[in-house]
This record gives structure tokens, C-alpha cells and sequence, in this order.
């Protein structure tokens, strides 16, 4: 499997070649001539590491390195000189000037490989971890750590985020006193790439939603922007999320609500589960989309309970996904019980057998008291 | 996890999408599309017949695909869509943007 990259630059064709056809077989190989060549093929493609000899012709090893330096991009590959020259100068030279191993000719290809996959291990396990700690301070940041209190209602709302997971996002704000907005989506793609524009969009997302109220309070409205701005957006381009954006009155116990192709909500009550039907297209695909309100009202003991994909696609024994189906008779179950959310988790690892989750989870619970 | 990739005459790309679409084979996909639409390929017939699992990733590397070639007058539809993949379009409501057919046949003489 030839998945990382090195580039060899050497200029005896005899070496470069032999280089070529032994590392070949483990990676993918490209190879140069000069340290002039070498920028070239970086320019083409950043190789993930650089085995290169320094006495060369036109541009030779330590010119390269130095070109390196100039940008952040190039300046982190690992780079291992290889020469002739077994002078201490060189090498205390070398490694000043920021090269990470030294070979000495003649060497011993085996030495070369062990160096080598050495120094990819480091830099993979580096990058593991950097990707650990910003994925975790994302889905931090993309959640909120209170909910909003409300006489007569309770909400519940859970959040497990995993970190290879993807880019859940949720998001409330009381945007005029006694009218509340939720916002739950998901932007497509997994890993810290997905976090980071979830992270991006949810502040897109916040400040339309501030700037908009003055103008209207429409769901639809709002979600019309959100997909004009995603079409246009060259930052965003390439960004496809589902959203699902609630406007919640206690006062009047009516929810109006706009879903751009994200999992439908349920609507639970002592008889049984519905779901909330209504959706539109998924945001980021067609500027024409259209979007539609549609209002609901909570009866007193009724619930509303949104999600994100991770539950809905939580695998069954039979390899089949939870689905819509199962959605509606675990949150049917949660119903009455104290702590409605852990309740529906548990019965839907049950149902699933198994001790954990796939995916990230969201659950969000709004419920009506009796 | 590989594509199998019919080009025609009439500027027409049949991928075969086989077993999975997913994150872990998105981005050949997308790389895939890209090379095509770069030698002036416009549109593109999806095969999911053997299509068990596509997921968001898999799905947002077909959007990309549309959303490249769109505005090229380019056309991406599905042929012999499978349940698993039905599932995913009806929740993204994504059958507005993406016709439909019975066969990578009636696909591409409705195309030519």
C-alpha cells in the first residue's frame, strides 16, 4: 500500500534509480536530480517526507533545506540528508539548520528504511494527537453548556461526541424574551476537517440570526440565508449540512420549525410517536431551494425530540439501521421516564446489542408537562 | 474499495459505485469525478445497484460532483438506486436534484 510520499533527490542517476526502485516498494517515490528539480516536484505535491543528498549540482542539499524554511507548508517535512561527505561540519550543519536524520555513504538501505519509517510514525502520531485535541476543543465549543429554563417545560439535551465523529452542531438563543430559537444540524464529513466547519458555520449561523431578527423571525427565512450564503460563500463552498432550525413560544406552546434534509424529529405522547414530517433540501446543494415554516403546538404531556444521524444509523443485529421506525418506538419508550434521553439510549444499545455507539450522538428533548 | 468507470462517446461517465461509498473511499471518488470533468466528461450516471452503504462523506462527494458540474449545463443521475442509498436520498430530499432511473440503460438514453 503506497499511501505516503518521499522524494528523492539525488544526482548520481545510478543511486537515484536503485532509491527509487527500494523505496518504491513501500511508497510512493518521486525523484529529482538537483535541489532546483526537488522544489519543482514540492511545488506539484507535497511529499510526506524528503531523503536528500547535499553535494549536488545547481542547488545542492543545504539550499534546498533553506528553501524549505520559507513556508510553514514545507518547512515541516521531515527531511533526511544523505552524502557522502562523513564530515562533522556538515552534519552539525545539517542539523541546525532543522534536518532530522543524517545518513552517511555508503549506507546500509535497511539503516535508511528503519530511519525512515521511524520518522513517518513521529510525524503520523504527532498529527494523531494534534487532531485529537483540536476535534475535542471543536465539539466543546460547538456545544452549549446550559439549556433554557422554562416553567411548565423540561428539557433534556445529550451530546457524545466521538472523535473521529463528524460535525454535529447545536445551538439556542432566547432572541426576544420568551421566543426561542434551537439550531441542530449536521455538517457532512468526518474528523476534525468536518468539526472545524461546523464551528465556521455555526458562527455564520449565529450572526444571521442576529442580524436578522430586527427583519423576521421565520425559520424559513432564515434558512434561505444560510443555503444563499453556503452557494456563494467561497470559504464554505463544498459545505453540505443538514439543518433543522426551531422556533420555540412556551407562551403560546407552538413550535415553527424548518428542516433542510435533516433526520425528522419525533413528536411523542402517551399514545405513541410521530414523526414531524415536513422537510425540505439539504443546505449548500441548490441556491433555487425552497424552504418552508411549518407550526406545531405542544399539547400539555407531549415532547418533541430531535437527533442527529449518529442515532438513527445505529446498526441493528440484523445489519439493519435503527431508522425512522426504531427512532419513533425508543422515544415512545423515553416517554414519562425520568431522565427520558438515558432511557432511549439504553433501550436502543439493547435493541442494537452492543455497548456503544457508532457515531457521534445529539438527542434534544423539549417536553411539555402534564 | 475501487470504481469501476465506463466512459462513452457522447461525453457520458457511467461510475460504478459498488459496495460502499463512504469516508473512507470519498475522496478517490471525488478525485475520480474531478479527473473526468477535466477532460470535459459532463454527465455523469451513477450505478448503485450493489450499493449497500452510503454515508454524509459519500454523499457530500456527489454533491461536489454536481455542484461542479451544474453550472456546466452537466447532469448527475442515479440508476438502480438500492434501498440503503433510497433511505439516505428521501432524508436529504436530494431526489429533487438527482433523477432517477430503473437502469444504467434508461438512464443513458434519457442523457443522450
Amino acid at each position: 500500500m503506497a499511501e505516503h510520499s518521499i522524494l528523492v533527490v539525488e544526482d548520481e542517476h545510478t543511486l537515484r534509480r536503485l532509491l527509487e526502485y527500494r523505496l518504491g516498494k513501500l511508497y510512493n517515490v518521486r525523484t529529482a536530480a538537483n535541489g532546483e528539480e526537488a522544489l519543482v516536484r514540492i511545488k506539484e505535491e507535497v511529499p510526506d517526507l524528503i531523503v536528500s543528498d547535499i553535494m549536488m549540482p545547481r542547488m545542492d542539499g543545504f539550499a534546498l533545506q533553506e528553501a524549505l524554511q520559507d513556508e510553514l507548508d514545507t518547512r515541516i517535512i521531515p527531511f533526511i540528508f544523505l552524502t557522502a561527505k562523513a564530515d562533522e561540519q556538515s552534519r552539525l550543519k545539517g542539523l541546525r539548520t532543522g534536518v532530522d536524520d543524517y545518513i552517511t555513504k555508503p549506507f546500509d538501505i535497511e539503516q535508511l528504511l528503519t530511519r525512515i519509517a521511524r520518522l513517518l510514525e513521529r510525524t503520523r502520531l504527532f498529527q494523531t494527537q494534534l487532531d485529537a485535541k483540536i476535534g475535542q476543543d471543536f465539539s466543546q465549543k460547538l456545544m452549549p453548556k446550559t439549556m433554557p429554563e422554562v416553567d411548565g417545560y423540561r428539557i433534556h439535551f445529550h451530546n457524545s461526541p466521538l472523535e473521529h465523529g463528524g460535525g454535529d452542531l447545536f445551538d439556542w438563543t432566547e432572541a426576544k424574551p420568551g421566543i426561542f430559537f434551537f439550531t441542530i444540524g449536521d455538517v457532512m464529513g468526518k474528523g476534525v476537517r468536518a468539526k472545524f466547519y461546523a464551528f465556521s458555520f455555526l458562527a455564520y449561523v449565529r450572526s444571521l440570526l442576529h442580524g436578522l431578527l430586527s427583519e423576521s423571525v421565520s425559520p424559513a427565512e432564515l434558512m434561505h440565508r444560510i443555503n444563499e450564503l453556503l452557494m456563494r460563500d467561497d470559504v464554505l463552498v463544498d459545505t453540505f449540512a443538514s439543518l433543522l432550525i426551531l422556533r420555540w413560544e412556551p407562551a403560546t406552546h407552538s413550535i415553527t420549525y424548518v428542516n433542510a434534509g435533516h433526520c425528522r424529529p419525533a413528536l411523542v405522547h402517551t399514545r405513541g410517536a410521530q414523526l414531524v414530517a415536513h422537510s425540505d433540501m439539504i443546505l449548500g446543494l441548490d441556491a433555487r431551494t425552497e424552504f418552508i415554516d411549518t407550526t406545531l403546538t405542544l399539547e400539555p404531556d407531549m415532547a418533541l425530540m430531535a437527533y442527529t444521524d449518529g442515532l438513527m444509523e445505529q446498526l441493528m443485529p440484523d445489519g439493519k439501521m435503527l431508522g425512522e421506525s426504531g427512532i419513533l418506538e425508543v422515544a415512545h419508550q423515553a416517554h414519562h421516564q425520568n431522565d427520558p434521553i438515558d432511557a432511549l439510549l439504553t433501550h436502543t444499545l439493547a435493541l442494537s446489542q452492543s455497548t456503544e455507539f457508532e457515531d457521534d450522538i445529539l438527542i434534544f428533548w423539549l417536553e411539555r408537562l402534564a | 474499495m475501487s470504481f469501476v468507470l465506463e466512459s462513452n462517446a457522447d461525453g457520458t461517465t457511467i461510475v460504478h459505485i459498488g459496495k460502499a461509498l463512504d469516508f473512507r473511499n470519498a475522496a478517490d471518488f471525488k478525485k475520480l469525478c474531478q479527473d473526468q470533468v477535466r477532460n470535459g466528461v459532463r454527465n455523469f450516471i451513477l450505478d448503485f445497484s450493489e450499493t449497500g452503504i452510503l454515508d454524509s462523506t459519500g454523499l457530500g462527494s456527489i454533491f461536489s460532483l454536481y455542484r461542479q458540474v451544474s453550472p456546466l449545463n452537466g447532469q448527475v443521475v442515479f440508476a438502480s438506486v438500492s434501498r440503503p442509498v433510497q433511505v439516505v436520498v428521501q432524508l436529504t430530499r436530494t431526489y429533487k436534484v438527482f433523477r432517477q432511473f430503473p437502469s444504467v440503460d434508461a438512464a443513458h438514453k434519457s442523457l443522450a
